[in-house]
């Protein structure tokens, strides 16, 4: 009798306990963090981050996923259509206007201290504020510039880099006559990034993308910007056929020492040291037209309204993933551009000449305008450049083809 | 007495039965099958956000923005024009191939399985490869050419559609020969070798033997092999999406492609829904055409 009494008091004891355990469980909380795919230590350098909080809030946990960036737009807008998304997503930026308009983004403004917002370099933080409320951290920034082949330009009597389009025409003009099988001007004719490509001809032209609230594609500026790829193509100043070469291709025709001057993002650096270390290369701003221009892009991260640990996932990034320590740590192995103040000050950066290439052009830096159907807009401007690239249509046409599409989507 | 009753309800039990059993796997199929098209029927006439919450109802304005798109027509006739040139192209060199593999000869097991291997790749690897091989500064294709002291200028091959679509239903025919050819080496292996022994007894040539025996005989596998093709290669993605992206200016995109990009990197999933309807009923229409015309044909032979 007594041995059952006691057995049964024992059972309620582990009853209360399992009880108690699971309620201290569901206390500990869980942020799932989705990321795009830079480079192999993507995933490093977050599973580091997330290990640092861990240990400083025990028991909650922070759980990185990163897939790559064809992909993850699709998969976050399956995730939120399903209503499976993550606390924390890493997007382009040029995508978080479709997420505040559809209120899936949660403005940021109330989770930080002053300090830790003018912590960042102010024009990153534009691109990512709607209406004066914030709805991103920049993660990721970068900057373009001209990457010349000093050898090649040596060779065909070029001392120093062209600063603007006529000396970009006329030193191309040179590496042509030297009759090698290199080419004088790379121009990217497909996929990913090939409207940017052109964006770099049509802000230093003068030209805008969109105008009071209309498609700027079609000004007698772009006209001009695409008039000149054309001609360069058609003097043989360029690869042949560009609509054949991603962005990928030319750069891998420059580490091949077979292009004199191409333009794009500090990526190209980390690339030479190891593919091409033995290549003689400067660094020299965005040829100028009538004005100076670069294209700035930054990826951001955003917070889910739907999540329920918006404070802990706000955490996670406020003192960890932007913590100086990580900043420096991410951008050095990711060969971006700093986006904090603190960040731009250590010596990694402020002491290398070539990065300064780029951050010189900060102050020039143009970004994708916030509007919505951006993609198709990209895709609309895509279609007009390669239609004149292959000779299909004259630049005005093509050009004034794209406007009125982009022009129906602003009105949308 | 209960021996005698058993057979009575038996009777009855044994000619619902079937039916009875079969029933909750018709009812999954169906939801299976049903539920998706429903739901996509459903997002079609409604309007969609980018993040698939269906708002009001909006008068098939998803299906007039579909018909009245630039890129609708052009994709369309694109369509046809690679699912005809691809699946006829398949056929045309399947048969054949078919018949050569049917033969008795030193190393067929060898090349029955030659034949076979690309089945194994897929088709995202394929494309792959073809990309490639297909560029102009790097490939193997333009490497050879110049070997053989061909070409001086590198041509870039999936620069235009000029040469990129050709060259993609060249790629679709390849990919296709395996199945096929098997579907039709199934077919010869099942004739009857009498039948061509009587003929040639006759006196009939192997042409009129061909013509008028093999093909014939063969009619119902050529049938399922149209068919399937016919679907297979009208909803066929991985092999442009991988190789050109339906570029330069949508030139090589066919529908599939083009509701890729509707889809998730527009997110206009009220016109990629209405157009994946439009696409759904083309099939079904030609299919039940097909099917139609075939089972006639084979009445009307028989």
């Amino acid at each position: 009798m007594y041995q059952n009494k006691k057995s049964r008091v024992l059972g309620l004891l582990a009853g209360a306990a399992a009880i108690l355990a699971t309620s201290s469980m569901a206390q500990a909380e869980t942020v799932r963090v989705v990321l795009g795919y830079y480079s192999a230590a993507t995933q490093e350098l977050f599973e580091g981050m997330a290990k640092d909080f861990m240990e400083k809030h025990p028991g909650d946990e922070v759980k990185i996923e990163v897939i790559q960036w064809d992909n993850l737009q699709q998969r976050l807008t399956t995730d939120i259509a399903g209503g499976t998304e993550p606390d924390i997503a890493m997007i382009g930026t040029r995508w978080l206007v479709d997420y505040v308009k559809n209120d899936i983004a949660e403005p940021l403004d109330g989770y930080m201290t002053p300090e830790f917002k003018g912590a960042f370099i102010e024009s990153f933080l534009s691109p990512s504020t709607f209406d004066g409320t914030m709805y991103g951290l920049p993660v990721a920034a970068s900057a373009r510039a001209m990457y010349y082949n000093k050898d090649l330009l040596a060779k065909a009597g070029v001392t120093e880099p062209p600063t603007n389009w006529d000396g970009v025409v006329d030193t191309a003009k040179k590496i042509k006559a030297l009759g090698t099988d290199a080419y004088g001007f790379a121009l990217q004719g497909k996929e990913i990034e090939t409207d940017a490509y052109w964006y770099y001809s049509l802000w230093t032209h003068g030209g805008d993308l969109i105008k009071d609230g209309k498609s700027g594609v079609a000004s007698p500026e772009a006209i001009e910007a695409l008039t000149l790829y054309k001609s360069m193509i058609d003097q043989g100043l360029t690869e042949p056929d560009p609509s054949g070469l991603n962005r990928q291709d030319i750069e891998r025709l420059f580490k091949q020492g077979r292009i004199g001057m191409i333009l794009t993002g500090p990526w190209l650096r980390g690339q030479i040291k190891t593919d091409a270390p033995t290549l003689n290369y400067g660094l020299s701003p965005i040829p100028e037209g009538t004005t100076k221009a670069t294209y700035g892009v930054t990826d951001t991260l955003m917070v889910f309204k739907s999540s329920k640990n918006k404070e802990l996932a706000m955490k996670f990034l406020t003192e960890t993933a932007f913590s100086p320590k990580w900043r420096i740590e991410f951008s050095t192995k990711e060969g971006f551009l700093p986006v904090m103040k603190e960040e731009a000050a250590a010596p990694v950066f402020a002491d290398d000449p070539q990065l300064k290439a780029f951050t010189d052009m900060l102050p020039y830096a143009r970004f994708a305008p916030p509007v919505a159907n951006w993609e198709q807009m990209v895709d609309a401007v895509i279609a007009a450049v390669q239609k004149v690239y292959i000779g299909q249509a004259q630049p005005e046409a093509a050009l004034k083809e794209a406007a009125a599409t982009i022009d129906g989507l602003i009105q949308q | 007495m209960n021996r005698a009753r058993t057979p009575a309800n038996g009777k009855i039990g044994r000619a619902s039965a079937p039916y009875l059993l079969i029933l909750p796997s018709i009812l999954f199929a169906f939801w299976i099958i049903g539920y998706p098209i429903y739901d996509m029927a459903n997002m079609s006439v409604h309007a969609v956000n980018r993040f698939g919450k269906t708002a009001a109802f909006n008068d098939f304005a998803n299906y007039q923005r579909l018909f009245s798109h630039q890129l609708f027509i052009g994709c369309l006739i694109r369509t046809l024009v690679w699912t005809v040139f691809v699946v006829g192209g398949t056929v045309l060199l399947s048969v054949p191939i078919a018949l050569i593999l049917n033969e008795k000869f030193f190393g067929r097991t060898l090349a029955r399985i030659i034949i076979m291997l690309p089945w194994a790749v897929s088709l995202t690897m394929t494309g792959i490869v073809w990309r490639w091989s297909l560029n102009g500064q790097f490939g193997m294709v333009n490497a050879t050419l110049r070997e053989f002291g061909l070409q001086d200028t590198p041509i870039e091959w999936l620069a235009t559609s000029t040469t990129a679509f050709p060259i993609l239903i060249a790629i679709g025919i390849l990919v296709s020969i395996p199945f096929t050819v098997t579907v039709i080496l199934g077919g010869l292996s099942s004739l009857q070798a009498d039948v061509f022994e009587a003929a040639r007894i006759d006196g009939a040539t192997a042409w009129q033997r061909f013509r008028y025996l093999t093909l014939p005989l063969i009619r119902p596998f050529l049938n399922i092999v149209l068919v399937l093709n016919f679907i297979y290669v009208f909803n066929s993605f991985p092999l442009i999406w991988v190789m050109t992206q339906g570029d330069p200016a949508n030139s090589t995109d066919i529908l599939v492609t083009w509701l890729y990009k509707l889809a998730f990197r527009y997110g206009e999933l009220g016109i990629a829904s209405a157009l994946s309807i439009v696409m759904f009923v083309i099939l079904l229409a030609l299919t039940i055409t097909y099917a139609a015309l075939a089972m006639r044909n084979e009445r009307s032979t028989a």
